[in-house]
């Protein structure tokens, strides 16, 4: 790993900090945190490896009691507690998303393409995988079945995922036509 | 900007190493979900409470940090305890409120830098292995806590420039300049971290 590389993780984790001191949009009577696309952005502008690294980096500052989640939240409690499964879920979702963001965009496709592709892989990546860990971890820890946590826990966030990954897809669009990083290697 | 969690004392828990710390955290953990017993699991959840209110935590503080996994829990719970049974709803009310508790308190307890100390500790088997460069954990932590403050400040001006134009401030025009404006300094630092020799090619280390 170049000098580059391992800077270019700690300003996307810096990135990620600061998305969650943004004051949040509000849908309706919904607040919308900036945060929850940061794995979908990072799969898809800085690639799986370092995506992925910048995520470990996010969950190590999780670990030793930094609030850098959105609402000044963080310590070990949030990560031992029934949702810890979403944040070890985002590591692997920016690894995934990285993944197919890598082999299905290239800088020579045509915008359409490019948006599509985008949006596939923070689809898959950043909203199934996390969900997966997520709803996993969730039923583990309540000792209920599957359909519950998944009720409880994820169905309720989904279609905001859905609208957060458009979100996400076009500002990683525009990033890659501006400052393309997707396929420099890590 | 980035405060950490943990609050200044002498209690016991204090005292004892960050290693010893976590060691106890993970034991518990796992012992916990190992019983079923009320026998264990509510005496677990008083200690784990005793332990989480006497850090030295203000009480106001200690309940605010509680309240969304708390909220999180007891919808869990509720549903849990309609769709299977109460029994298995408490049961798992007590075991988790335990580990949260206890967590928390190893978090009040725990100076960040003393963490990192650990952490990069701890890597140094894979570090040896060369895996992993156990420097480069700090390094980077060092980076994400200096350039937080400055990218907020990108976040501002580029709020300010929306302002000025009458435009609405909406993630999606936010976001793309954000990032391009902070990944782009990414040659500078990295030139000037290997100016500096901070990251000295393995050999010339032994």
């Amino acid at each position: 790993m170049t000098t580059r590389d391992l800077v270019l993780i700690a300003l996307f984790t810096a990135i990620i900090v600061v998305l969650g001191l943004i004051p949040p949009v509000t849908l309706g009577a919904v607040p919308i945190t900036a945060q929850s696309m940061g794995v979908m952005l990072a799969g898809c502008i800085i690639g799986a490896k370092r995506g992925a690294l910048a995520y470990v980096l996010v969950i190590l500052m999780v670990a030793i009691g930094l609030p850098v989640l959105s609402g000044g939240r963080g310590g070990l409690a949030i990560l031992a507690g029934p949702t810890g499964g979403y944040i070890i879920g985002w590591v692997v979702g920016a690894y995934v998303t990285g993944i197919l963001a890598e082999r299905l965009v290239s800088e020579r496709q045509t915008g359409g393409r490019q948006i599509a592709g985008f949006l596939l892989a923070s689809v898959i990546g950043g909203i199934g995988i996390v969900h997966l860990f997520g709803v996993a971890w969730l039923a583990f820890h309540t000792k209920s079945n599957l359909g519950v946590a998944f009720m409880v826990g994820s169905a309720p966030f989904i279609p905001f995922d859905l609208l957060k990954a458009c979100i996400a897809t076009l500002a990683a669009r525009a990033v890659l036509a501006g400052y393309p990083l997707l396929h420099a290697r890590a | 900007m980035l405060n950490g969690l943990n609050i200044e004392g002498t209690t016991l828990l204090h005292r004892m190493t960050v290693r010893m710390k976590l060691a106890i955290l993970l034991v518990c953990g796992l012992a916990l979900y190992a019983v079923s017993s009320f026998f264990v699991l509510v005496p677990a959840f008083i200690i784990a409470a005793v332990i989480y209110f006497t850090t030295g935590l203000a009480f106001r503080e200690a309940v605010s940090r509680l309240k969304p996994i708390l909220f999180t829990i007891l919808i869990l719970l509720i549903a849990t305890a309609y769709l299977t049974s109460i029994h298995t709803a408490a049961e798992s009310f007590f075991r988790l409120m335990a580990i949260v508790l206890f967590a928390g308190a190893v978090t009040a307890t725990t100076a960040t830098g003393a963490f990192i100390d650990e952490i990069t500790r701890l890597l140094q088997p894979l570090d040896r292995l060369g895996l992993v460069r156990a420097a480069d954990v700090g390094l980077a932590f060092g980076l994400v806590l200096r350039f937080v403050p400055d990218i907020f400040n990108h976040y501002q001006s580029i709020r300010e420039a929306h302002r000025a134009r009458g435009l609405k401030v909406r993630p999606l025009t936010i976001l793309a300049p954000l990032i391009i404006l902070t990944l782009k300094d990414a040659d500078t630092i990295a030139m000037a971290i290997d100016a500096r020799g901070f990251r000295r090619p393995r050999e010339r280390l032994r």
